[in-house]
Order: structure tokens, then C-alpha cells, then sequence
């Protein structure tokens, strides 16, 4: 890893530039109020668009890792400045690109709300929060960052909050959220109590004068923080719910960009936090595969085509995950992975929102079919996603998922074969969407008309699945995107070679084959019920989530209830006995005290001239000791 | 032998602002004598607005021109030092948007019995009261000088040009013309007898001393050594005076009944302006003429600090009227400013502290002539509305309006991302590093009462139901724009507060000329 | 032997301030202020005296001129409040409180 100098000027003194247009431009849209409805999307679409172009200007300066110093915040405890260095400009080059295609594709999408410009400004708030996350040279402002966006998803969740399960849903994505954000608090705090700044530079330079306890337990606080961010187990719950916001929402917060916050964080935070070998890297990889198989297990067994692709974008994040607590030779694929990810998965989003706005926002794919021919544009781009998603050779996704397969069975095997089981469950269940959507028999209702949709979504969907072509191809092979984040993320002792046909990757690609070929029998040839069936208990399993909200009510909820009641009651008898006290006496004796001023001015007087002579009295006495 | 009158070397450019100041206010008076009725409000104004103006941009250009002075202007009458120009810029922004407050809130003629023929035909004909204008720049002349004098008797002269002009301004209200007067008269009575402490302080320094300069009573300290009863009650019975003006508490009993009884844009402009002109006068006596019997009265700064801060939250918490419990609010800040006052523990310190005390004063004039700005919007048929239960349900009326108030109460309590906390976070670690950590203790014991009444007009003001026969929102386009400045000036020293802090840790640099 | 006029002095302004405490009549509450106020110019010139300089006599000068700016604006105070009340009673001036 390269150190982190100082730097000022130039493009890259600039980049702050990359967080004040969306952050304007979500001020003006938010303070300009009705005024600027008539062109507030396109304002909010050129906030992205100009950052991008400083992303792409900063991409192309020399590589190395700037910091660059804003303002002190509270002098000699917090500054405010940017760490431009691979790993964010990569991350920014991510939210700034795909975020202005979705941008774009919302100005579609959205175009009959009567709210769009109040969408634009919640989304480009979105895009500063998440730039200021990944561009943060110390934890303080990542924290920052880290709220903001999750101000902006709960905004965004609930952005129909007319309807009750959509504000449902960003109340539960908050409160979800905020556990993770509490063990990130803590491991804020002990890492300002540890090395007595939040700056990176100083903290990982220092972290090995560190205890290892205190190392492990900061690791694991933020991998609590990760995982409420990030949907992985065990709070996963919120995502699932979140897919209640837009579908522009979904694919550009809820699969592109801020789940994938968690893997940014324990990347940055790798090689102080989680060292390979280290225990809180191997609570990582546990986290990953567990929910990598639990997010794939889900999306088995969802009807709502949006559910099913979160539960996807879980089981994918848990790939990334994964990687990320390999320690550096999986932090490479971690990233592609993720870029990748966000480039798929935001076109399989983004072409469902497609087939929703053809579809008079039904969500139900047993009520889709045989759309293929009527929506050619989106069925071909979402092909292309599906086929980038399940590892399709020379996919992107492909080179990426398979690398991170290869390196975790290097590292342990059991890993790495649930990894490859994930893969195969991946295969099934994405066919599942695709046949279940565009192929069989049309089952949907007589006044649905199918239709394409205009230019201005397509487009996006078309510029995606583009990249999710090539993107993965172009940043595996000859160990691009691995070379390019070396210096901020450090290189593994050997680079590693791709090799097309190993045994792994074999193995992977028959698993797939095998779930694509079950779902092409069952969802496929064979006429769907447009009523879900019962199915066994496994079926009912995944349905409802792997019981993961019953388990939240049963482990969580219900003694957090009791010991609430507990806590009230102990609260009502003892504490409040003490507080409302407390409070009474202040009260009280505000009350009593106030009639001190009597209004009568000589009283006033009296407490001047009695106050003069105390005060004499008091400095004489003081005076003489 | 002949003894001849040399003329006094007076340095005008370092007091051009002062001069600006008075200048504008004499041309005042002089349009009010002759100029035609209708056309003086035409000229006030803009007299008015523009030689506080001038006078913010010459204490700039002074500064630009030849670096931050350190030295005693006018033979030594007038000090012309860092933080008195620091004191001067603020004082003239803090004047500048208070001037902006004034609408109608001022009565048509002051001598007309409330109700009677003559006020009836006044009105009718339209009179409007543009003395105010020249008394409030005589009064921000005192303030300005007040802050920088640099002997005792031009301190005393200062206090009274600045407070003479206030105690008739508290009594022009339009509305509500009972409280104006008993304002007027109760703030007329408390400040010449606090005064006249002040004067006989004075005048028992002179007498210990044989002057009144600061630096040569400080110096008569050092050889003399300090122990004398002539001192002691001097320096005491002069504290009186300037304690009575920041309003500390035992001397506080004066500023609710007068902050709420006085125009609401006169309110601002005392609880902005005039506390930070008294706290300019209060360093320059305690630190410069006193400095050298700092452990006599650092106990009872300390005493009084305490008693400030803990009286000034408490008693807010159960105030009904939204003035009071800003007057009351002010008590408790003057306390939160004094903590830093104590904290002198070597030059470093002081510089330390200083930059604390001035950033506050900057940070929290600005922010509470906003709240009184929000004030003066919120109206009843009869007035202002200023009781509470008035503003209930106003976040459901006029959102905008009530998140801005409610982010001013937010920065009084000191919340993160405000200035507030800035201004609380350098005077509290001043504080700290002084050593006085009990104090901050207690500061932050009264902080979280205070916190306690501000978020209670928040809860008032989202979670409860408007009443159907609410108060109106006038909104003025001058008013508006202040509101607008302090809310943005509270947002950019909340997150952004570094030029500031640099420009008053410059200003503090050098500490007060001896 | 300035002293006694000392002596003077401080007796003069205790006067004065306790008759801003009993006294009810605004004017005459007034009035007690003026005498704190020439009790102070008689310990200016005690001392300058005292001292061998005139800066206390000098400023005894001062206080008065703002002793009479002091009257002006008092006493305009006072009349407009007793024209609207019909009371120069400091005590009536009551419904600031608590």
C-alpha cells in the first residue's frame, strides 16, 4: 500500500466539486420548491452528470492516494477532506456513471408523478451523501456520508407514502438500519478512544501498535455497521421491504450502490481491521456465504419480480462480502464484483421497472409471460443481465464471480463450495424470473396492453447491459482492476491467473446449467399457475423470507417487547421516581423562583444593591485570604 | 517656563468608524429638526443603513490597510486593538440587520396618551417615528465605543450614550404601549443606579491609582501589590456596572421584564449588540485593569458564572412568553460566555479564550436576532403574538417559518452542525484548558435544563394542533432577508466555522493593548 | 484630611441607594440616583486633591454633563408614563413580572 499524501490544487483539489453539484442542485430543488417543477429533472440530472465528468477527470490524473485537506471541522480533533485514491475514484466513477443513466431513465420512468422534482432532489441528495461516504478521508465524514444516505433511502422508500406498506417499509429500513449504524457508533468511538483521531491515514498506519482484542472488536463493530447497510445477515430484513420505493430507487440505492457500502467499508478498512487470517475476517466471510445462500434461497421463491432480484442482490453483495473478508486477494474481486454487480443488476431493475411501466405497475411475474416479443428492447437487455448474473462464460459476471469462487476455495474449501451451491441456486432462480416473465403463455388481464418503453429508458438499459457485457472481462483479465487498487488496497503475494476451464469453474457452470435447465421444466415449458401454489414446506420457507421477520419477532421483537415492559416498569416505579423528580424540582423550583421577579422595580433594585454588597463582600474575603 | 497646550494627536483613520457612526447620527437629528415630515423616513433609512456600512467597511479597510492595530488611540482614550475591532465589525452587523427589523413597531408620538385624540390624528396622518433611526445609531456608537475604551471615564460616557438612547427606544412600542413605558422606565431606574456603581467604582479606583487608564491602574497594581480595601470595593462596585449589563445574575432581574416590554427589533438589537459591547467593556476592565489581582476575582467570576447560567435555565424553563424565555435564554448564555471569561491561565490561554468569547458573541447575536426576527412575524390582531400557546401548531401553518425558529433554538442549545455548538465547544474547552472544569461542568448541567425549554416551543410548535383562530405570518421583505441571513449565517458557522474561527483567533492574537 | 470628605462621600451614596429602595415617586427615586451620582464627584475630587492631579476634577465635569443628558431622558420617561397611568408611582408599574 502506497501512503497518503497531502494535495491541493489542481483537478484533484477539485473533486470536492463531484459532492457540491448533486448537493446543490438537491437544495435548489428542495428550496426552489413548485417554482422549479418545470426543469427540476433536468437540473437533477445534470448534478450526476457533471460530477461524472469530474470523476472521469479525476480517474485520469496520475494514480496515487491524495488527501485533500477541506477545513478543520473542530480543530485538532476532525478535519473534513477527500481521500481520492483508486478504490474511491472507482467507487465514484460507479455512483456518478450509473447513477446519471438512472437519472436519465427516471426522468421516464417517473415522468406522470406529480412529485418527479421532488424524487430528483431526494436522489441527487442520494448521489452526495454516497460520494461523500466513498470520498472521506477519515471515519467522522465517512459516518456522515453513511447517514446521509441513509436519510435519502428512507426518504426514497417512503417516497409513495400514501401507501401505508411503503411507509412501513422505510420506518422498518430506518429502524433496521440504525442497529447496524449503532455498531458502527461504536466502533467509531473506539477507534477515536484507540488511536485519538478518525483520519485513515494515522489509524491504519498505527493499527498494528494496536491489541489485537481491540483491533478485533472495531472489526466487528463495523461489520455490524456493514451489515445493516449492506443487507446481510442477520439484518437483512429491510431490503426485501424496500423494494416499495420506485423502481429507479431500487436499482440505483438498493442494488447498484449504497448495499454495496458495506463492502466499501471493510475494504478501506481491510488492512487495519480485517487482516487475512484475522477473526473478524472470518466473521466476514461467514456473514457473506451465509447470506449469499440466503438471499438465493429467497429469490427461489418470490413471485414479485422485485423481491426476487433483491433477494438476488443479497445473495450477490454476500459474494462480495466474501471476498472482502479474503483479505487482498479478494479485495480485487470484491470490487469488479461489485462494479459488475451494479451494472447488472441495475439493468435487471431497471428493465423490470420496464416491464412494470408496460404492465400498469403489476409486480406479479404469475401474471406476466411471453413479453419477449412485445418488448423487444427490454427483453433483450434484460437477457443480457440475467445471462451476466448466472455466469454466462465471458459475461461479466462471469470473470467476476468466478474469481471470487476460485480465490474463497483457495482459502477454505467449505467456502468455497457454498459458494459455488449459491451459483447454482443463482442459475435456478434468475431463470425462473426470466421465463416466468417473458416466456410461456400470456397470462396477464385483458386491459393490460403491453408496450415498449420510450427512448429515454431504454437508452439506460441499453448503455448497461453494454457494460455488463464487458465491463467484468475488461477488469479481470490480466489483473486489471487488481493492479489498479494495489496502492490503496494493497497486491497479494502472487497475482492470480485466470484460468478459463479449471475445475472449479466447471463445476460452477454444470451447477448452473442444471438450476437453469429445472427452472426451464418447471417455469418454462410448463404453463405457470397464475395463483401460487402451496408447495412444501421448503417452498413456504423461502417465501416468507427464511422466517427472517419471524425470527426477528420471536428472538428480537418479542423480548425487546418484554424487556420494554420490564424497562417501563422498572422506569416507572425507579428511574422516573428519580428523573420525573429531578425534572419536578427543576420545575418546581423554577416556579418557585420566578416569583423572585415580582416586577416591582425597587424589589430589582434591592437585588442590585444587595448583590453589590455581596460581591464586595466576597472579593474582600477573597481578597484578605 | 511656559506652559504651552499641545494639541492631542487623535488617529481619525482608526476611528473612522466611530466618528461614521456619531457623524450619521447628528446629520439624523439634524434632518429630524428641519427636514418635512413625510421625506425623513426617506432619508433615514437609507442614512441610517448606509453609514453602518461605511463604518463595517472602514473597520475592514483598517485592517486591510496596515494589518491588525495594537494600539491606544486618541492619547491613549481609545483602544484600537484586534479584538475591539473584532468587537466593531460585529456590533455593526449585528446593528445592521437589527435596523432592518424595524417596521411599524414603533409608536407615532411618543407623548400622545395611548388612545387619546392626539395619537388618533397621528396615525391618521400617516406620522411615522423616524427618531428611532438616530437613536439607534447613537446607541451603537456607545456600543462600539463602550468595547473599546480604554479609561474609565470614557467608559462611563460610553455606557451612557449607549444606554440613554436605548432606555427611550424601549419606550416608542406601538403596541402594547404599557409594557413599553414600564420597560422604559424600570430599565431607565436600574441602569442609572447600576451606573452610579459603576461611576463610584470608578472613582475608588482613581483613587487607588491615581488614574483611571487601564494599563496604569494595572501597573499600580503590580508595584503596590494589590492589597487595599479602596481596591477591592472599587473593583467590585465597578463589576456591578458591567455585570448589570450582560445581565448576570444577581443584576439580571432587570432584562426580562425589559426585553419583553421593549420593540421587538430594539430587543434584538439589545440582547445582539449591547451584550457584546458590555462584554468587550467587562474584558477589558477584568483583563486588562485587573489582570493582576486575577485570583481575587476569578472566584467570584466563577461564583457569578455559576449562578448565571443555573438561574437563567431554570427560570426559563416555565415561561409562557416566548420574549421572556429569549431574555431568560440570554441570562443563561451570558453565563455559558463568562465560563471562558475566568479561564486565564497564561497568555496562551487568554488568546485561547478570547477567540472563544468573540466567536460566541459573533455566533449567537446572529442567531438570536434571527429568533427575534421570527418573532416580529408571528402576529395577533393586537400585536405580536407572544405567548405560547400561541404557537402551537405553527410548524402545521407555516412550516418553513417554524423549522427556521426551530433551528435557531437548536444552535441556542447547542447542537451539532449549528454554530451554537461551535461557540459553546470554544468557550467550554477554553474553559477546560484554564482549568476551570467544574465550571464546564455546570455548563453543560445547564446546558442540557436549557436544551429543556427549547425543545419544548419545538414539541409545541410540530406536535400540537394549531388553533383555528391562530396567529397570522406577516412577513416583510427586510425581515425575511434577516431571518435568512442568521439561518444561513447559523448553517455556515455550524459547518464551516474555520474563516471565522481564524479571523477571531486573529483578532485575539495579540490581546487587548495595555 | 480628605478623609472625612471620603467619609462624606460614601455616606452620600449609601443615602442615595437606599432611597432608590424605599422611595416610591419615580422622580424622587430619580433624584436619589443623581445624589449616588454626586457622591461619586465629590470622591473624584477628593482625590484628585489626594493625588496632586486634576484628572478627578476633570472628570467630575463629565458626570455632570451626563448627569443632565441623564435628567433629560429620565424625566421625559417618566412624564410620558405618568400621562398614560396618572401614577409617578414606581410601585403601580407592575405588570412585567415573574
Amino acid at each position: 500500500m502506497e501512503p497518503i499524501v497531502e494535495h491541493s490544487g489542481g483537478v484533484i483539489g477539485a473533486s470536492w466539486l463531484m459532492i457540491a453539484f448533486p448537493l446543490a442542485s438537491a437544495a435548489i430543488l428542495l428550496l426552489g420548491g413548485r417554482r422549479t417543477n418545470a426543469w427540476g429533472h433536468l437540473l437533477g440530472v445534470f448534478a450526476p452528470v457533471a460530477s461524472f465528468v469530474v470523476a472521469v477527470m479525476c480517474f485520469l490524473q496520475p494514480s496515487g492516494r491524495y488527501d485533500v485537506g477541506l477545513y478543520d471541522f473542530i480543530p485538532g480533533v476532525a478535519k473534513v477532506g477527500l481521500l481520492i485514491d483508486p478504490l474511491s475514484i472507482t467507487f465514484a466513477l460507479l455512483i456518478t456513471g450509473v447513477g446519471s443513466l438512472i437519472h436519465i431513465y427516471s426522468i421516464g420512468y417517473m415522468a406522470h408523478d406529480p412529485e418527479r422534482r421532488r424524487f430528483f432532489a431526494y436522489l441527487n441528495l442520494f448521489v452526495a451523501a454516497m460520494l461523500l461516504l466513498v470520498l472521506a478521508d477519515n471515519y467522522l465524514v465517512l459516518f456522515l456520508g453513511w447517514e446521509g444516505v441513509g436519510l435519502a433511502s428512507y426518504l426514497l422508500i417512503g417516497f409513495w407514502q400514501f401507501k401505508p406498506t411503503a411507509a412501513t417499509a422505510a420506518k422498518k429500513a430506518f429502524v433496521v438500519n440504525r442497529v447496524g449504524d449503532f455498531g458502527f457508533l461504536v466502533g467509531l468511538f473506539t477507534i477515536f478512544a484507540t488511536f485519538g483521531t478518525f483520519a485513515f491515514g494515522p489509524v491504519f498506519d498505527n493499527a498494528a501498535k494496536a491489541s489485537n482484542g481491540t483491533l478485533t472488536a472495531i472489526g466487528i463493530m463495523l461489520l455490524i455497521g456493514a451489515c445493516g447497510k449492506s443487507a446481510q445477515l442477520p439484518l437483512q430484513s429491510w431490503l426485501l421491504d424496500a423494494m416499495e420505493g420506485p423502481t429507479p430507487v431500487s436499482a440505483l440505492i438498493h442494488a447498484a450502490t449504497m448495499v454495496t457500502a458495506g463492502v466499501y467499508l471493510v475494504v478501506r478498512s481491510g488492512a487495519a481491521f480485517f487482516p487475512e487470517g484475522a477473526t473478524a475476517s472470518l466473521i466476514v466471510t461467514i456473514v457473506g456465504v451465509a447470506t449469499l445462500l440466503a438471499g438465493a434461497i429467497i429469490g427461489t421463491a418470490k413471485d414479485d419480480i422485485k423481491k426476487a432480484l433483491a433477494g438476488s442482490t443479497m445473495s450477490q453483495i454476500g459474494y462480495m462480502m466474501l471476498a472482502a473478508g479474503l483479505g487482498p486477494a479478494g479485495y480485487a474481486f470484491a470490487i469488479a464484483h461489485l462494479l459488475t454487480h451494479g451494472f447488472f443488476k441495475a439493468d435487471l431493475f431497471l428493465g423490470a421497472g420496464s416491464v412494470m411501466h408496460a404492465m400498469k405497475d403489476e409486480v406479479n411475474m404469475r401474471r406476466y409471460g411471453a413479453l419477449r416479443a412485445l418488448m423487444p428492447v427490454t427483453f433483450i437487455t434484460f437477457f443480457i443481465g440475467y445471462l451476466a448474473i448466472i455466469g454466462f462464460p465471458l459475461l461479466s459476471g462471469y470473470f467476476t464471480k468466478d474469481g471470487i469462487i476460485e480465490t474463497a476455495m483457495d482459502s477454505n474449501a467449505i467456502l468455497g463450495w457454498l459458494a459455488v451451491i449459491g451459483a447454482g441456486i443463482t442459475g435456478f432462480y434468475m431463470s425462473r424470473v426470466v421465463f416466468m416473465t417473458f416466456f410461456g403463455s400470456k397470462r396477464w388481464a385483458d386491459d393490460v396492453h403491453p408496450h415498449e418503453s420510450p427512448s429515454v429508458m431504454t437508452w439506460p438499459l441499453i448503455i448497461l447491459s453494454i457494460g455488463s457485457i464487458f465491463l467484468g472481462g475488461y477488469l479481470i483479465l490480466s489483473n486489471r482492476l487488481m493492479v489498479y487498487l494495489g496502492p490503496a488496497v494493497g497486491l497479494p503475494e502472487a497475482l492470480p491467473q485466470f484460468h478459463p476451464f479449471s475445475p472449479t469453474g466447471l463445476a460452477t457452470l454444470a451447477l448452473v446449467a442444471l438450476g437453469a435447465a429445472i427452472a426451464w421444466v418447471r417455469y418454462g415449458s410448463a404453463e405457470v399457475p397464475q395463483v401460487a401454489p402451496r408447495g412444501s414446506f421448503l417452498t413456504t420457507f423461502a417465501r416468507r423470507d427464511l422466517y427472517g421477520d419471524a425470527l426477528n419477532e420471536a428472538l428480537l421483537m418479542r423480548p425487546g417487547q418484554w424487556l420494554t415492559r420490564l424497562a417501563v416498569w422498572f422506569d416507572n416505579k425507579g428511574v422516573d421516581g428519580v428523573v420525573n423528580g429531578l425534572a419536578a424540582g427543576i420545575g418546581g423550583s423554577s416556579g418557585r423562583l420566578r416569583r423572585i421577579q415580582t416586577g416591582f422595580v425597587r424589589s430589582y433594585a434591592l437585588s442590585i444593591f444587595v448583590g453589590a454588597a455581596v460581591l464586595v463582600g466576597a472579593w474582600y474575603v477573597v481578597g484578605n485570604l | 517656563m511656559t506652559d504651552t497646550i499641545t494639541a492631542p494627536t487623535i488617529e481619525y483613520l482608526l476611528l473612522s468608524p466611530l466618528l461614521v457612526v456619531f457623524g450619521a447620527a447628528i446629520v439624523g437629528v439634524l434632518v429630524e429638526a428641519f427636514a418635512p415630515r413625510y421625506l425623513r423616513a426617506a432619508f433615514q433609512v437609507p442614512l441610517t443603513l448606509l453609514s453602518l456600512v461605511a463604518a463595517f467597511a472602514l473597520v475592514i479597510f483598517v485592517v486591510v490597510k496596515d494589518g491588525v492595530p495594537n494600539k491606544a488611540a486618541a492619547m491613549g482614550a481609545v483602544a484600537a486593538d484586534g479584538p475591539a475591532l473584532f468587537i466593531w465589525g460585529t456590533i455593526l452587523l449585528l446593528a445592521f440587520v437589527s435596523v432592518l427589523l424595524i417596521g411599524d413597531d414603533f409608536v407615532p408620538s411618543a407623548v400622545a396618551v395611548p388612545g387619546s385624540v392626539e395619537e388618533e390624528r397621528a396615525v391618521s396622518e400617516g406620522a411615522a417615528h423616524t427618531e428611532v433611526y438616530p437613536l439607534v445609531l447613537f446607541a451603537v456608537g456607545g456600543m462600539l465605543l463602550f468595547a473599546a475604551s480604554n479609561d474609565l471615564l470614557v467608559m462611563f460616557v460610553a455606557l451612557e450614550v449607549m444606554s440613554l438612547p436605548l432606555y427611550m427606544l424601549c419606550g416608542l412600542a406601538r403596541r402594547r404601549r404599557l409594557l413599553s413605558q414600564e420597560a422604559a422606565m424600570k430599565y431607565f431606574l436600574l441602569g442609572a443606579f447600576s451606573s452610579a456603581f459603576f461611576l463610584y467604582g470608578t472613582a475608588l479606583l482613581y483613587g487607588y491609582a491615581g488614574s483611571i487608564d487601564l494599563s496604569k491602574i494595572s501597573t499600580s497594581l503590580s508595584s503596590v501589590g494589590g492589597q487595599d480595601s479602596l481596591l477591592f470595593i472599587g473593583a467590585a462596585v465597578l463589576g456591578v456596572g458591567l455585570f448589570f449589563k450582560i445581565g448576570a445574575v444577581p443584576f439580571q432581574m432587570w432584562k426580562p421584564d425589559v426585553y419583553q416590554g421593549a420593540p421587538t427589533p430594539i430587543t434584538a438589537l439589545m440582547a445582539s449588540g449591547t451584550l457584546v459591547a458590555a462584554f468587550g467593556a467587562l474584558l477589558r476592565v477584568f483583563w486588562v485593569a485587573l489582570g493582576n489581582l486575577e485570583w481575587d476575582w476569578s472566584p467570584v467570576v466563577w461564583a457569578v458564572a455559576i449562578l448565571t447560567m443555573v438561574v437563567g435555565a431554570i427560570l426559563a424553563i416555565t415561561q409562557t412568553d416566548i420574549k421572556r424565555m429569549l431574555a431568560y435564554s440570554s441570562i443563561a448564555h451570558a453565563g455559558f460566555i463568562l465560563t471562558a471569561v475566568v479561564a486565564t491561565a497564561g497568555a496562551k490561554q487568554n488568546s485561547l479564550a478570547l477567540s472563544g468569547i468573540l466567536f460566541y458573541l459573533v455566533a449567537y447575536g446572529l442567531t438570536t436576532v434571527g429568533a427575534f426576527g421570527v418573532v416580529t412575524m408571528v402576529r395577533d390582531p393586537g400585536g405580536e403574538a407572544w405567548h405560547l400557546s400561541r404557537w402551537a401548531g405553527l410548524g402545521k401553518r407555516s412550516p418553513k417559518l417554524a423549522m427556521v425558529l426551530a433551528f435557531f433554538l437548536l444552535a441556542m442549545a447547542g447542537i451539532p452542525l449549528t454554530s451554537g455548538f461551535f461557540a459553546k465547544y470554544a468557550v467550554f474547552s477554553a474553559a477546560v484548558s484554564g482549568g476551570a472544569v467544574a465550571l464546564v461542568v455546570v455548563g453543560v448541567v445547564a446546558s442540557a435544563i436549557a436544551a429543556f425549554f427549547y425543545v419544548r416551543v419545538i414539541v409545541l410548535m410540530f406536535f400540537s394542533d394549531p388553533a383555528a383562530d391562530g396567529p397570522s405570518i406577516v412577513m416583510p421583505i427586510a425581515t425575511r432577508g434577516v431571518v435568512g441571513f442568521a439561518a444561513l449565517a447559523t448553517v455556515v458557522l455550524g459547518v464551516f466555522p474555520q474563516p471565522v474561527l481564524d479571523l477571531a483567533s486573529k483578532a485575539a492574537q495579540s490581546l487587548f493593548v495595555r | 484630611m480628605t478623609t472625612h470628605y471620603l467619609v462624606l462621600s460614601a455616606l452620600l451614596f449609601a443615602i442615595g441607594g437606599v432611597g432608590v429602595l424605599v422611595r416610591r415617586n419615580a422622580i424622587v427615586v430619580f433624584m436619589c440616583v443623581e445624589l449616588m451620582l454626586n457622591a461619586c464627584n465629590l470622591a473624584f475630587v477628593t482625590f484628585a486633591r489626594q493625588h496632586g492631579n486634576l484628572d478627578g476634577q476633570v472628570i467630575a465635569f463629565f458626570v455632570m454633563i451626563v448627569a443632565a443628558a441623564e435628567v433629560v431622558v429620565g424625566l421625559a420617561i417618566i412624564v410620558t408614563i405618568f400621562r398614560t397611568r396618572r401614577s409617578a408611582s414606581v410601585d403601580d408599574a407592575n405588570l412585567l413580572k415573574y
